[in-house]
């Protein structure tokens, strides 16, 4: 059992980044493996979801009046599900990633942590290529004269807003992966929950902004600045908004920070309870 | 030489008996019935100790053989060199890279190809990328897989699956390096290779621990072996004496006193009621691990409750694996009693029981013969562990010798033929 500091922490990381890159790579192969499109699969979820929402929501219900987006809505729809599906689909496998691998969490030893991480690498590869999809997307809008493409210099703040959000997914991965361990309860509450989450997180609705109770409650919700925030680097070409994003920061590394720790104290105990 | 070091201080972990909580619901109950002071079973569920204070230290190119029935607490002492559980006693200390192979292809993914596995598995076993590319040919070389390397191993007969694991594991060069039952599989070739590449592993200064069942293979890669039993470590010493504490401790492990009258020794219509099956060696002593080769008599002891005039004795012997190995009986072989009211004892004498080493159970049958009725049929309680003293494996083993000559060019007639292996020649243990 080693000490959760930061060296011992960043030197076991240095050591076994061998394996989490080979288990990140097991699974991005054995995700499109014995599948036609393969790892068009990653650009394929996103935009299918981006077609369904734009259906149904400016063909089956006309909601231009009530949506306030300065932007076609596809473009609205792929710039929230792009980051949204990373989220959900990170911690869809962080929930299963110990239970899923109980072959090894009994057999094998090394810090489990490498198995919500490589959960969490493994749906990254997938953002990327979905992220370059978006790029053909605003070139699209723009030749159809609905949208003026733009590269802004907003762009370079971009990284730090997909840093905070691989620190909220982190963190709440390994509660999520740790919680899913020792009650499989986790997991059925996850489905549900993600369900819910996406509908207040501005994925493809913006949230109420109306001062209600039901408003205030969705303001905690850290994807919401933080989703906006990748809209405000590309879309808008402004910096997000600096309470919000602030917010979701802390936030992250918060959940990043707790759930790194219980993950490590409660790490020994995976092989026995699992 | 190495200067890897194993050392487990009086190392004890206990495990729950129970179920612990498996679903929220369950804590929400146990929580509540905490609230209003009422304790539920899951609440108070019973510990074992797994490994209970086991001391040992392996420096070195010295290989620990750990030998035990099965939950002697083997693999736990393994899992927890290796860090998988922790100690709730004791201290466990490791210096050296140590790799673990607890079970053949525990990160195999069925969906990936052989070549795919033996990176993620070498990276799983702590070697890095450059590391297995170099390896590559001599592990797929080992496991005898060129053919199979771009195929799923979903694909592959249990023997490749084991034979890739096992080559890639000992291809890790660890300092030290923890096996546990695993050369039990494949076939007798690939056995004797993997041997052969723990001896080598060893002569090169890796530690090694082995956890085995194959107390022929384990003595001849250990010269040091613990017996473990009920947790706690009954033996330590040479491999060859620890033989022999483990066929002991075996015995304890499955019966505390094989006599005992238990339920099903009496007959169901209460005509015939057991009172021991007792199996004696030549000095009349009462044995649960013979070999193969001494003479040996199973004594049944029995009470009538009502006269049987052609009373019939039948034994049989199971396998462990509950193959029926053999059956005697009193009346095909001519012999009936005339059972008058009261107690009986029948004596079964045999030259030898040439079986392979393993644990045995046999069960007593009472016939009346004219009614052609079981007036009693024990269950396969009574347990003999035979020691074939490592002269075969299989299901039974016969006296044999073996002829060695030189063929000349044009005949295959043989030169000489000299005894080599004989069973009765076999010095007694």
């Amino acid at each position: 059992m080693r000490a959760l500091t930061v060296p011992t922490i960043w030197s076991d990381l240095i050591g076994y980044r061998q394996l989490l890159l080979s288990l990140t790579w097991r699974d991005i192969r054995v995700r499109y493996k014995q599948s036609m499109l393969g790892i068009a699969w990653a650009v394929v979820l996103p935009l299918s979801m981006m077609l369904v929402f734009t259906f149904v929501f400016t063909r089956a219900i006309d909601t231009s009046s009530v949506l306030k987006i300065q932007m076609p809505y596809a473009l609205y729809a792929y710039t929230g599900l792009v980051p949204w599906v990373f989220f959900s689909t990170s911690l869809a496998g962080c929930v299963n990633s110990l239970v899923a691998n109980r072959n090894l969490v009994t057999k094998v030893y090394f810090p489990r942590e490498v198995f919500p991480l490589s959960s969490v690498a493994s749906s990254f590869v997938d953002f990327c290529i979905a992220a370059v999809v978006l790029i053909a997307l605003m070139f699209y809008f723009d030749l159809a004269g609905e949208w003026a493409f733009a590269a802004h210099a907003t762009l370079l703040f971009l990284p730090a807003v997909v840093l905070v959000q691989v620190a909220l997914t982190v963190g709440l991965g390994m509660f999520l992966a740790m919680g899913n361990l020792f009650y499989r309860d986790v997991r059925q509450i996850f489905s549900v929950a993600v369900q819910l989450l996406m509908f207040v997180s501005a994925v493809v609705i913006p949230v109420p902004q109306d001062g209600s109770i039901l408003a205030r409650l969705i303001s905690l919700n850290p994807l919401v600045p933080l989703i906006g925030a990748y809209r405000d680097c590309v879309i808008h070409g402004r910096l997000p908004d600096t309470g919000g994003f602030a917010y979701a920061t802390t936030f992250a590394v918060a959940a990043l920070i707790g759930g790194w720790i219980c993950f490590r104290r409660a790490s020994y105990k995976f092989a026995e309870c699992i | 030489m190495s200067n890897s070091l194993v050392r487990f201080s009086h190392v004890s972990k206990r495990f729950r008996l129970g179920e612990t909580h498996d679903s929220l619901r369950d804590l929400f109950s146990y929580g509540l019935n905490r609230l209003v002071g009422r304790h539920n079973g899951c609440a108070r569920a019973s510990t074992f100790w797994a490994v209970d204070d086991v001391d040992f230290e392996v420096t070195g190119d010295k290989p620990l053989g750990i030998i035990g029935p099965n939950g002697a607490g083997k693999s736990t002492v393994l899992k927890l060199l290796a860090g998988i559980l922790r100690a709730d006693k004791g201290s466990v200390e490791v210096r050296g890279r140590l790799a673990a192979l607890i079970e053949i292809g525990a990160g195999f993914h069925g969906d990936l190809t052989g070549r795919e596995n033996i990176f993620l598995n070498g990276a799983i076993l702590g070697m890095s990328r450059a590391e297995i590319r170099s390896k590559l040919d001599a592990i797929v070389a080992f496991a005898g897989l060129e053919r199979f390397l771009d195929m799923p191993v979903k694909r592959y007969s249990s023997g490749m699956y084991a034979r890739l694991g096992f080559s890639i594991a000992a291809h890790v060069d660890p300092d030290i390096l923890l096996v546990d039952e695993v050369l039990s599989v494949g076939d007798a070739v690939f056995r004797l290779r993997c041997a052969q590449r723990m001896r080598e592993l060893v002569e090169g200064g890796t530690t090694l621990i082995f956890v085995t069942h194959n107390l022929d293979q384990m003595q001849s890669i250990c010269p040091r072996a613990i017996v473990l039993s009920e947790g706690r470590c009954v033996f330590d010493g040479t491999s060859r004496e620890a033989v022999g504490h483990y066929f002991s401790a075996m015995s304890r492990a499955y019966v505390s006193r094989p006599g005992d009258v238990q339920a099903g020794d009496v007959g169901e219509n209460d005509a015939v009621e057991l009172l021991g099956l007792r199996i004696l060696n030549e000095a009349g002593e009462e044995v649960v691990w013979a070999r193969a080769v001494e003479p040996l008599r199973a004594e049944s002891r029995f009470r009538l409750h009502r006269p049987i005039e052609r009373l019939v004795v039948e034994l049989n012997m199971r396998s462990s694996s509950s193959e029926n190995l053999l059956s005697v009986n009193s009346g095909r072989d001519g012999v009936t009693l005339n059972g008058t009211i009261g107690e009986h004892t029948v004596t079964l004498a045999m030259d030898d029981i040439p079986v392979c080493s393993g644990q045995y159970f046999w069960n007593v049958r009472i016939w009346d013969a004219d009614r052609g009725t079981a007036e009693l049929d024990t269950p396969f309680r009574f347990p003999l562990v035979i020691d074939d003293e490592g002269r075969a494996t299989g299901i039974f083993c016969v006296d044999h010798e073996w002829s060695f000559g030189v063929s000349e060019a044009a005949s295959p007639s043989y030169a000489t033929s000299s005894k080599v292996l004989s069973c009765a020649d076999l010095p007694s243990r």
